[in-house]
């Protein structure tokens, strides 16, 4: 039982990063329709940047958050402007295949400026772990999960209590109405673009003290959000928060009870069968439809 | 292979296949056929200098490139120039496919080089065996690639995955009874060098009454170890034998700090030997007497090694990895048989010098079973005070002490 107990706290603290990482992808994906290919890339980013601050200023890659996530989001706003835009109205295939050629340019960016290294985020506290009787809760997973929740609450609140967040659901739902009421749905998609990379910003600096990176790193990252994005449904963030917990979860299930082989498979499977049952995702929204319908 | 490995595979190769027409549609046609004696001797070879195994990728080519600096300083390999042409096969088995195809055909290179990790070597190989091309790789000890009737490919380390851990196992059986490691576990990574490593050491010590409490496979893209750990914490192992890539490596050893479990021994194979890398990544602290099997002593008193690792200081800056090390001696051992056979034209004659010689590398003297596996053995390196020594065999030792069993924390 406490081996249950200890792989079930394991996956829901690994759910709860996950998370994070891909509650940018999917508001992304909700409001612009567009394939973020290069999230995992710039999660990666993010995870070299807390690296050098932590590094040559020795700051805790928890308060790098601060910094880089704000960097991070230029750089998505900026992206968005420079190489989203200019293709918004064009058939989804092209934005998947801009933003993975993103991905390569950036993972070959990263290798240039850190080099083809792994890499590790190594404050004092990084292969410690909080006891709980025989249980053990690594500290980075806990304050990575402590931080997910914060970041992706201040995400809710953003998209729920402020103007902004009215705007960008109303730019999500119905684009032409939102234009008619006044919204700039352009800004409005660009600030989106860059909040979902912000996203990945927060997340990266917690996974650079989790796991060890590399530039290529990002290819496992993003076949994992995509699969967690689409088992919430696409666009839904409460859908992506519960997605990933499954993930999480029968990530560590399977690695313990079947075999560490299955360990990556698994979590694929169920997303197979929950898209048998219900192809929309576990929340997939259905207002998007009848958007697209409208 | 796992099922999010294919998806993931698919995902990328359909982009980086499509860049790798577009590269080899560039390269085409800028490089002769190497009947003119003025003309420079094209070498081809296609590393992952991206994706998973960009970092040995990288290293390799660096090996590559300084090999070549050499033969060009010395006045070239039968007086002409070397020229390498290396592709980026983005740690993919499809695209280091096409890489090769495209070497041979539209490059048409005189020579061919190998690839890193047995994973790749693997398909890559085929490519050139069909084409009766020499394949000397300076990565890829899987005992399949040796079992495939290949005639033209040869693996320039001391021996096969296999019997990486041989000389370790066998000492540690022969240690007094009290001293002895009486159960083991293998987490072991889904990969065709790591895999057979495990099962090795494996075999030595189960056949010493060294029992095994813990062993399980895990896929390439496993990034969390946590799980893994708990249940190596529950079987309670005196010792752990990692088969280990790079990143992986690192990770487990990080999982088991974090899960506060520290069995008395801890082998890993190929992380540990990433130097300071490694180092950096786990914790100096927490390296102290980590064992593992290595190929390459920079220290080492062997035929060029003073020269090549002070050109890998002048040209890259510190201590030569093994796996530029590695690649070093690909070059080497091809060269040395081309400068026999006074020629690049026939293959066959290439390959049958290879087979029926010795070379001496960087990585001591080599030579070759028939089926292209070497037959030397390899050296065991250990973690002491935050620095690699090589503790076995008593032979080529730079220490005769040995740390019994592993610290971290780097006391007790």
């Amino acid at each position: 039982v406490t081996e249950f107990v200890q792989d079930l706290l394991l996956g829901l603290l690994l759910g709860g990063v996950y998370a994070l990482a891909a509650s940018g992808l999917t508001l992304i994906f909700g409001v612009m329709r567009v394939i973020n290919l290069a999230h995992g890339a710039f999660l990666i980013l993010a995870s070299f940047l807390a690296y050098s601050l932590w590094k040559w200023v020795g700051l805790d890659p928890l308060i790098a958050i601060l910094l880089t996530t704000p960097v991070v989001f230029g750089l998505g706003w900026l992206t968005y402007k420079l190489f989203v835009r200019p293709i918004r109205t064009a058939p989804m295939a092209s934005t998947v295949l801009l933003t993975f050629g993103l991905a390569m340019v950036l993972e070959a960016a990263m290798g240039t400026v850190w080099g083809n290294e792994s890499t590790a985020i190594r404050p004092s506290y990084a292969d410690e772990s909080f006891t709980l009787g025989s249980l053990f809760l690594p500290k980075s997973q806990v304050f990575g999960g402590l931080v997910a929740v914060v970041v992706l609450l201040a995400l809710g609140f953003v998209l729920t209590k402020t103007w902004l967040g009215r705007a960008i659901r109303a730019a999500a739902i119905n684009p032409a109405g939102a234009e008619l009421v006044g919204i700039r749905v352009a800004s409005v998609a660009a600030l989106v673009f860059g909040l979902g990379i912000a996203a990945a910003g927060a997340g990266g600096a917690i996974v650079g003290v989790m796991y060890p990176f590399l530039p290529g790193s990002h290819y496992a990252w993003i076949a994992r959000l995509l699969a967690i994005v689409v088992l919430g449904g696409m666009g839904s963030l409460s859908g992506a928060i519960i997605g990933a917990l499954m993930f999480g979860i029968a990530e560590t299930m399977a690695s313990a009870y079947i075999s560490p082989a299955w360990a990556t498979a698994v979590p694929y499977l169920i997303v197979f069968l929950v898209l048998l049952v219900r192809p929309q995702g576990l929340l997939g929204s259905r207002l998007r439809q009848d958007a697209v319908a409208v | 292979m796992a099922r999010s490995t294919i998806i993931r595979r698919l995902q990328a190769v359909s982009v980086t296949g499509f860049l790798a027409l577009g590269l080899a549609a560039c390269g085409g046609g800028d490089s002769g056929s190497g009947s003119d004696s003025k003309e420079p001797i094209t070498i081809g070879a296609s590393l992952p200098l991206t994706g998973e195994f960009s970092q040995p990728g990288t290293a390799a080519q660096q090996g590559y490139q300084l090999w070549a600096d050499m033969v060009n300083k010395n006045g070239g390999l039968l007086g002409r120039d070397v020229k390498l042409v290396v592709k980026d096969d983005a740690s993919n088995q499809n695209t280091v496919v096409s890489d090769y195809n495209a070497l041979i055909s539209q490059d048409k290179v005189d020579l061919l080089l190998g690839t890193f990790s047995s994973l790749l070597n693997l398909p890559a190989s085929a490519v050139a065996e069909r084409n009766q091309m020499v394949y000397v790789e300076p990565a890829g000890g899987s005992p399949e690639m040796f079992s495939r009737g290949f005639k033209y490919l040869f693996f320039a380390q001391q021996a096969t995955a296999d019997k990486q851990g041989k000389v370790f196992a066998e000492w540690l059986t022969k240690l007094p009874e009290d001293q002895r490691p009486k159960t083991a576990a293998y987490p072991v990574l889904d990969d065709p060098f790591a895999a057979p490593t495990a099962n090795g050491i494996k075999k030595i010590l189960e056949a010493a009454g060294i029992k095994t409490v813990y062993e399980q496979t895990y896929a390439i893209d496993t990034k969390n170890f946590d799980t893994i750990v708990n249940g190596m914490k529950g079987a309670n192992p005196d010792i752990v034998v990692n088969g280990a890539q790079s990143e992986d490596g690192i990770g487990m050893l990080r999982a088991m700090l974090k899960a506060n479990f520290h069995p008395k021994w801890l082998y890993q194979t190929n992380a540990p030997t990433l130097g300071q890398q490694y180092a950096d990544a786990v914790g100096v602290e927490n390296t102290e007497g980590v064992v593992f099997g290595i190929s390459h002593a920079p220290e080492a008193d062997t035929p060029g090694n003073k020269e090549f690792v002070q050109a890998y200081d002048d040209k890259f800056g510190g201590s030569p990895p093994e796996d530029a090390a590695d690649a070093y001696a690909a070059g080497e051992v091809l060269q040395a048989a081309v400068e026999a056979v006074g020629s690049v034209d026939d293959q066959e004659k290439l390959a049958n010098w290879i087979r029926d010689n010795k070379v001496d590398t960087i990585l001591g003297t080599l030579d070759w079973n028939d089926d292209g596996s070497p037959n030397g053995e390899f050296l065991v390196g250990q973690w002491q005070d935050g620095k690699v020594q090589f503790i076995l065999p008593e032979s080529v030792a730079t220490t005769d002490h040995i740390v019994m069993g592993w610290k971290p924390g780097g006391g007790s």
